[in-house]
C-alpha cells in the first residue's frame, strides 16, 4: 500500500515542482538569448542577469488589475485560460526525464506514468489543449481575438496530422506506444538516424503547433497585435503565458524522447542528458525565432497541405516498406 | 535623366534562391552576433558621453561676482519658436539692467539652441544635462535659482 | 439563404504595425481585404498655420518635426525655398555639409523602415541590426548639431556650425563600417525565401498607376519610374557626386524593398564623395539679414549688436512672391509651396507631404491581399504620419 500513496504523490509533486520551474526559466532564457542575439542584455535588474524576472513577473501579474470585456462570453473568457493551463501541465506526467534510480533500496522510475498509449496521450492531450486559444480568442469579442482563435483552429487541424504521421514512423520502428518503451529503444542508435525526415517533419509541424515564429499565426503581433490572448491581463494572460512556455518545454522533451535518444548518453546521469537535450531544442526554436520572418497565413496552410503531410506519408510507406524487406 | 544614371535592381537573388541554404546563412549570422557584446548600456548605472554641442537643460551664467551675467534685453524670449521664455527687467539706478523674472517653461521648450545662439552677452547656455524628471508641471517652470544652479543637481 | 457579410476591422490608430497614427479601416471577407479606407489627422498639429505667424528662421525647428526619422532633409527643403525666394548664394563647404547632412537622414530613414518594416513582417531581429547602424548616425548628429534626432542643422543661408574633426572622423569611420553591415541585413532577408513570399507580387503597382497616385521616392522608383528629385532638378550641389539612381521592375512589396536597400548604398557613396573633397571655406552667407553676426563682433561693435537685435527680434525680411521647391526626402519628392508677402513671416507655407501622396495609394494597393499583406505594404510605402498630418 506504501507504494500506491506515498511515491506516486511525492514524485507527483517533485516533477511538476522542478518542471514548472525549469519552465518559468525557460521564459528568462528566451528572453536572454533573444537580447543577445539582438545585440542587447535581456533582462539584468532583478537578481543576477535577471535571474528573479520570471518570479518578479509572477507576482506583478499577479496583483494587475482582472479585465473582462463588456462584450465577453464571460463564462467561456474564464474557462479559457484554465482548459489552456491545465491540460498542458497534465501532459507533464507521462514523459520519462531518466532512467530509474534507486533511492533507499528501492526502485524509483522518473515518470508519474507509463500508459501502454503514452505518445497517443501526448498527442490528444496537446489537441485539446488548443481549445483554450480558440475559445479565448473567440471569447473575447474581440475582432483580433476571434481571428487568431480562427487561425488556430485551422492551425490545429492541419499540423496535428504531419505530426502524427511523423510520431507514427517512430511508432512503426520502435513498436510501441510507451514513451518509456521507446526511450529503451533507443540505447544504441538515436531515432533521429534511422527517420530523420519524420524528426524535420516533426521539428517544423511542432513549432508550428507551438504557435512560435514563423507560424505564429494565431498572435502574430504586428498583424493581429498578440490575437487571441489580445483582451487578457492580469493572472489569466499569465496562465496563457505559462502554458504556452509549458508546451514548449514538454515538444522539446517530446523531440528528446522520441528523437534524441531520451536520456541515454555517456558519463553524465540520465536526467542531466535529459534537460541537456531538452533545452538545446529550446534554444533552438528561440534561435530561429530570432533569424526568421513570418509566413502567411495561407502559405502555412500551404506548407503542411503540399508539402508536410505529403512528405509524412511517404516516409510512413518508406519506414512500412524498409522494414517489410530487411526487418 | 540620363540611362547611365539608372540601375535596375536585381530581383535574381530573391528568385533564385533555394529553400534552405538562405535559412542556414541567417542563422549563421543571428548566432555570429549571439556571441558579440551586446552594444547597449546599462543606462542609469552607465551612461554614454554627450557632445560638447549638446542641447540640454538651461543654465544662466554668470560673471566673476557672482551675478547674472543676463541684461534681460529679452532676445532670446523673441527668438524662441515655442515662446517658452518670459522675462521681467529691472532697472536699478544707474542704468544697468537685471531681470527681475526669468522663467523657461521646460515641457513647451523644444530644445533648438535659438536662445543660446542670439544672446548678445552669452548669458544663457545651454548644458549636457539630458535627464530631468519631477513630480509636477509647476517644477518644469524653471525660475532664475533653478536656472543658476542647473546641472549641480544632476550632478552631470 | 443568409448571404455572405463582410467585417469591418479598425486597424490602427494604434496598432502596432501602421507606423504611428495611421488608421486604416478594413472590410473584410474571411481574411481578405474588400475594402480599405485610411483615416488620418491623429497627428495634426498646424504646422503650416504655425508657420505663418513666426519668423523664417523660426519656422526651421519646426520643419525638423515633419517627417521626424530623416529630419535634416526637410530643413534642407526649407531652407533651400526660402534661399530661392532671396536670391542667397550658399557656400560650397555649407552645401557640401548640407548633402552629407541630407544623405546621413536619408539613410536614418531607411534604417528606421527596414527594421519595423521586417518587423511587421516578423523578423524581429533586423529593427537591432538596423538601429545599432542607426545610432552610430545619431552621434554624428549629435556631435554636429548637439541633438540626435531632430538637428535644426542646415540653417537659411548654411549651416548652424562648421563640421568638428570629430565628426568628420565618425562618418569616415561610418563609411567603412555600413557596407558589411548592410551585407548582413541581405543575408538576413533577401534570399530568404519566407521574405520572398511575404513580398513578391505583393502590392504591385504599374508605373502609370504610381505617377497617377502622386507616389514620388522609392516607392515610385521601385515600379519602374526613374524620377529622382536630385538627377532630375539637382541642388545643393548634388550635379558634384556621382551616383545612381536604383530603379525596380515590378512596382511590388520586395522592388521597393530592393531599391531603399540600393539607395543605402549610393547615399553611403555620396557621403564618401563628400566628405573626401569637402571644400574649405565659410559656411554661412554673407547677406547681413541673415547671417547673425558672430560673437566677439557684437562685444566689440555696436552695430553688429543692432544687427543681431534686428535679425532675432524682427526678422528677417523675404522678399515678396510664391515659389515651389523641392527636395529628395527619405520618402520622396517633399516640397515647400512659400508665399511671401515680403515682411519677415510668410504669407502662406504649403508643405508638399510625400507621405500624404503614399497613403492615398493605400485603398488602391490593399484591395484583393490578406491582412497580414496589409501590413507589409504598409510598411514598403514607409509612410511617416508626422509629414502626413503635419
Amino acid at each position: 500500500m506504501n507504494d500506491l500513496f506515498f511515491i506516486p504523490i511525492i514524485k507527483m509533486f517533485v516533477i511538476f515542482g522542478v518542471c514548472l520551474f525549469f519552465i518559468t526559466y525557460t521564459t528568462w532564457l528566451e528572453r536572454k538569448a533573444l537580447g543577445h542575439f539582438q545585440l542587447r542584455y535581456g533582462p539584468m535588474r532583478v537578481g543576477y542577469h535577471g535571474l528573479l524576472q520570471p518570479i518578479a513577473d509572477g507576482i506583478k501579474n499577479f496583483f494587475k488589475e482582472e479585465v473582462v470585456p463588456d462584450n465577453a462570453d464571460r463564462a467561456v473568457f474564464l474557462l479559457a485560460p484554465i482548459i489552456s493551463i491545465s491540460l498542458a501541465v497534465m501532459l507533464l506526467a507521462v514523459i520519462p526525464f531518466g532512467a530509474p534510480i534507486t533511492i533507499l533500496g528501492k526502485k524509483v522510475d522518473l515518470y508519474l506514468a507509463n500508459p501502454s498509449i503514452g505518445i497517443l496521450f501526448i498527442l490528444g492531450f496537446a489537441t485539446i489543449g488548443s481549445y483554450g486559444t480558440i475559445l479565448g480568442g473567440w471569447s473575447s469579442g474581440n475582432k483580433y481575438g476571434y481571428m487568431g482563435g480562427l487561425r488556430a483552429s485551422a492551425m490545429i487541424i492541419s499540423y496535428e496530422l504531419s505530426m502524427a504521421f511523423a510520431v507514427l514512423s517512430i511508432i512503426m520502428v520502435t513498436g510501441s506506444f510507451s514513451l518509456v518503451d521507446m526511450v529503451g529503444a533507443q540505447q544504441h542508435v538515436w531515432n533521429i538516424l534511422r527517420e530523420p525526415v519524420a524528426f524535420l517533419v516533426f521539428l517544423i509541424s511542432g513549432i508550428a503547433e507551438l504557435n512560435r515564429t514563423p507560424f505564429d499565426m494565431p498572435e502574430a503581433e504586428s498583424e493581429l497585435c498578440c490575437g487571441y490572448n489580445i483582451e487578457y491581463s492580469s493572472m489569466k494572460f499569465s496562465l496563457f503565458f505559462l502554458a504556452e512556455y509549458t508546451h514548449l518545454f514538454v515538444f522539446a522533451a517530446l523531440v528528446t524522447t522520441l528523437f534524441l535518444g531520451g536520456w541515454h548518453g555517456p558519463i553524465l546521469p540520465g536526467v542531466v542528458w535529459f534537460f541537456l537535450k531538452t533545452f538545446t531544442i529550446i534554444f533552438l526554436c528561440i534561435w530561429i525565432r530570432a533569424t526568421i520572418p513570418r509566413l502567411r497565413y495561407d502559405k502555412v496552410m500551404k506548407l503542411e497541405w503540399k508539402f508536410l503531410l505529403p512528405v509524412a506519408l511517404a516516409n510512413v510507406i518508406a519506414t512500412g516498406v524498409v522494414m517489410a524487406l530487411f526487418g | 535623366m540620363e540611362k547611365s544614371d539608372i540601375i535596375v535592381v536585381s530581383r535574381d537573388r530573391g528568385e533564385k534562391g533555394n529553400y534552405v541554404k538562405p535559412f542556414i546563412k541567417g542563422l549563421q549570422y543571428t548566432l555570429g552576433n549571439f556571441f558579440k557584446k551586446p552594444i547597449t548600456v546599462q543606462y542609469p548605472d552607465q551612461k554614454t558621453c554627450r557632445s560638447e554641442r549638446w542641447r540640454g537643460l538651461h543654465k544662466l551664467n554668470v560673471d566673476e561676482k557672482g551675478e547674472l551675467k543676463c541684461v534681460a534685453c529679452g532676445l532670446c524670449a523673441a527668438v524662441c519658436p515655442s515662446q517658452a521664455i518670459t522675462i521681467v527687467a529691472r532697472e536699478e539706478i544707474g542704468g544697468t539692467r537685471h531681470p527681475e523674472t526669468f522663467e523657461i517653461n521646460e515641457l513647451r521648450c523644444i530644445f533648438c539652441g535659438f536662445c543660446q545662439e542670439a544672446c548678445p552677452k552669452g548669458a544663457i547656455s545651454l548644458t549636457k544635462v539630458y535627464e530631468y524628471v519631477d513630480y509636477s508641471r509647476e517644477d518644469f517652470v524653471f525660475d532664475i535659482s533653478k536656472l543658476r544652479t542647473t546641472g549641480e543637481k544632476w550632478n552631470c | 439563404m443568409s448571404e455572405s457579410k463582410t467585417v469591418t476591422l479598425n486597424m490602427g490608430p494604434h496598432h502596432p504595425a501602421t507606423h504611428g497614427v495611421l488608421r486604416v479601416v478594413l472590410e473584410l471577407d474571411g481574411e481578405k481585404i474588400v475594402n480599405a479606407t485610411p483615416v488620418i489627422g491623429y497627428l495634426h498639429r498646424g504646422i503650416e498655420k504655425i508657420c505663418e505667424s513666426r519668423t523664417y528662421q523660426q519656422i526651421l525647428p519646426l520643419t525638423d518635426r515633419l517627417d521626424y526619422s530623416a529630419a535634416s532633409a526637410n530643413n534642407l527643403g526649407y531652407c533651400l525655398a526660402v534661399e530661392k525666394l532671396m536670391g542667397l548664394e550658399v557656400p560650397k563647404r555649407a552645401q557640401y555639409l548640407r548633402v552629407i547632412m541630407a544623405e546621413l537622414a536619408r539613410i536614418m530613414g531607411h534604417h528606421l523602415w527596414l527594421g519595423t518594416h521586417a518587423l511587421d513582417i516578423g523578423a524581429m531581429t533586423v529593427i537591432f541590426y538596423a538601429f545599432r547602424d542607426r545610432e552610430m548616425i545619431m552621434a554624428m548628429n549629435e556631435e554636429i548639431s548637439g541633438y540626435r534626432l531632430t538637428p535644426s542643422f542646415i540653417r537659411i543661408g548654411g549651416v548652424a556650425q562648421d563640421a568638428t574633426e570629430d565628426f568628420i572622423g565618425k562618418v569616415r569611420k561610418f563609411v567603412k563600417w555600413f557596407p558589411p553591415a548592410l551585407e548582413g541585413y541581405h543575408q538576413l532577408l533577401t534570399e530568404n525565401k519566407i521574405w520572398t513570399t511575404r513580398t513578391m507580387n505583393i502590392g504591385t503597382i504599374s508605373a502609370g498607376e504610381a505617377v497617377n497616385h502622386g507616389l514620388t521616392g522609392p516607392s515610385l522608383r521601385g515600379s519602374g519610374v526613374a524620377y529622382d528629385v536630385r538627377k532630375a532638378f539637382p541642388y545643393s550641389s548634388y550635379g558634384d557626386f556621382d551616383f545612381k539612381v536604383p530603379v525596380g521592375e515590378k512596382g511590388d512589396v520586395y522592388d521597393r524593398y530592393l531599391v531603399r536597400m540600393e539607395e543605402f548604398k549610393q547615399s553611403i557613396n555620396i557621403i564618401d564623395q563628400a566628405i573626401e573633397n569637402l571644400p574649405s571655406g565659410p559656411i554661412l552667407t554673407d547677406n547681413p539679414w541673415v547671417a547673425s553676426p558672430m560673437q566677439s563682433e557684437v562685444q566689440t561693435d555696436i552695430s553688429a549688436l543692432i544687427r543681431r537685435f534686428m535679425i532675432n527680434y524682427k526678422g528677417t525680411p523675404v522678399p515678396g512672391g510664391e515659389l515651389y521647391s523641392a527636395v529628395e526626402g527619405a520618402k520622396g519628392e517633399l516640397g515647400f509651396y512659400l508665399v511671401g508677402d515680403g515682411g519677415e513671416h510668410p504669407y502662406r507655407l504649403k508643405i508638399r507631404s510625400s507621405c500624404f501622396y503614399l497613403a492615398s495609394a493605400l485603398p488602391r494597393l490593399l484591395v484583393g491581399h490578406m491582412v497580414a499583406d496589409a501590413i507589409a505594404i504598409i510598411g514598403s510605402l514607409d509612410v511617416v504620419l508626422g509629414e502626413i498630418d503635419r
